[in-house]
């Protein structure tokens, strides 16, 4: 039987290695503990690593478990070569993303009717960043494809999962969306 | 006629991502109360957009005529007079249009509430998984040290049968027509005969045996077990084969011996 803190730099070991996020029950399988127990001991990791002089973070992301340098450290790890400046989404582009995050899963006409525009090349930019995916077809006419987020939106958003989203206050808008002609 | 409000146009026009981005510019520019919206005034600053991009030339996506369309029906609703009785009841045409509006604005708003997240989480760095190399797990044999020795001693000797007797090289050239699979099939029946277990390696003597030999008696054996006159058992890979004799079903023993090994 180990002790905590065996259990803790097992997690900590195999996080440093897997680098992509490792599932909780992979996790739970192999420090050998159930799932609610290894839960506990990586949120306590969390804490640990966010209020102890680390420059590492434990994120969890839709159920799994990264290890990450802290956002602040930025400056310093940029230090160590030329920035790689990733192209920046559209307005469009985070607009539509909204719409999609917060109704998934979402058709294009949906996504159509709030934003008003053809939305077809923007959501072709949103699959490419793989922020998004296809996630069947819906029943209606047609049968049109569905989208919805993927783990890459809650990382690049910094949320560990959809709960995370703040809520968005619009108590009278179901009904209306429901009013809107469908073109 | 050059205008400020062209001058506006000329540096906004691509930015607006659809009508309703740019009622909300029209609607931030003017301060008006989305829920109350002056519905004459921005229809009038509306189409005069609309027309400054037509003077420019470019393009009218269909949507935006399709607002235009809009707030002109809404426009021409208003104008029209209304019974005071039917007036509480009915539904204020800029309704629709203003959910529309306010809907729009929640996303536009988490938008800018994404960018700005991103901009901060960008910040953080991960690792590539590392290339964790699969180590194959060998089966693990758990063979007895007696069982080795034995395995010794029997290269041991049959290498050393091969090497003293150089003549039975020439024998077994000589004695190679002599195997058939006929007479192996009788061998082997006749020792089933006896009833008795037997081993595999037993129905050769260890002098004469060659390769042929031991092939052909194995095919025998096989042909053997097909009728149903043995039943042969391995209990260790490459280890001794032990066969065990079977009761014949009788309607088809004499038909398949027959086949097998040519007597009548």
């Amino acid at each position: 039987m180990s002790t905590i803190n065996d259990t803790e730099m097992i997690i900590e070991a195999v996080l440093f290695a897997a680098g992509d996020p490792v599932p909780l029950e992979k996790l739970a399988e192999i420090i050998e503990q159930d799932k609610k127990t290894t839960r506990g001991i990586l949120t306590n990791m969390q804490y640990k690593y966010q209020h102890a002089s680390r420059g590492i973070m434990l994120r969890e992301l839709d159920g799994a478990w990264q290890l990450c340098t802290k956002p602040e450290l930025d400056p310093y790890i940029s230090r160590l070569g030329p920035a790689r400046k990733k192209q920046g989404l559209t307005p469009a582009a985070y607009e539509t993303l909204a719409i999609i995050a917060y109704n998934q899963p979402v058709t294009r006409a949906y996504i159509e009717q709030i934003r008003g525009v053809n939305s077809d090349s923007v959501i072709m930019k949103l699959m490419e960043r793989n922020l998004i995916r296809e996630a069947g077809r819906d029943d209606a006419p047609g049968r049109p494809k569905l989208y919805e987020t993927t783990e890459e939106f809650l990382r690049v958003f910094g949320f560990s999962s959809l709960k995370d989203l703040p809520p968005l206050e619009m108590n009278e808008i179901p009904e209306v969306v429901e009013k809107m002609p469908v073109d | 006629m050059k205008s400020a409000l062209t001058d506006a146009c000329t540096l906004r026009l691509n930015n607006f991502e659809g009508p309703f981005d740019l009622l909300f510019y029209l609607i931030e520019k003017n301060k008006i109360d989305i829920y109350d919206i002056p519905i004459f005034e921005i229809t009038e600053q509306y189409m005069a957009y609309l027309t400054a991009m037509q003077e420019m030339d470019l393009e009218i996506a269909s949507e935006f005529l399709v607002m235009a369309a809009t707030l002109l029906h809404i426009k021409s609703c208003m104008l029209l007079p209304r019974r005071e009785e039917a007036a509480a009841e009915e539904l204020d045409p800029r309704e629709e249009l203003v959910l529309k509006l306010v809907t729009y604005k929640k996303y536009k708003e988490f938008s800018q509430i994404l960018k700005d997240r991103e901009s901060y989480w960008e910040k953080a760095h991960y690792k590539l998984p590392e290339a964790i190399p699969v180590i194959q797990q060998e089966e693990e044999l758990e063979v007895s040290p007696l069982i080795l020795r034995q395995c010794m001693v029997d290269v041991l000797n049959r290498s050393r049968e091969r090497m003293n007797d150089v003549s039975r090289k020439m024998q077994r050239i000589l004695d190679h027509e002599k195997v058939s699979l006929r007479t192996k099939i009788r061998e082997i029946l006749g020792l089933l005969a006896k009833g008795m277990r037997f081993c595999f390696s037993r129905i050769f003597s260890p002098l004469t045996r060659s390769r042929i030999e031991i092939a052909t008696g194995f095919l025998a054996l096989l042909e053997v077990v097909k009728i149903g006159r043995a039943e042969v058992d391995q209990p260790v890979a490459f280890g001794e084969i032990y066969v065990t004799p079977r009761k014949p079903e009788k309607k088809k023993d004499n038909h398949d011996i027959g086949e097998g090994s040519g007597e009548p």
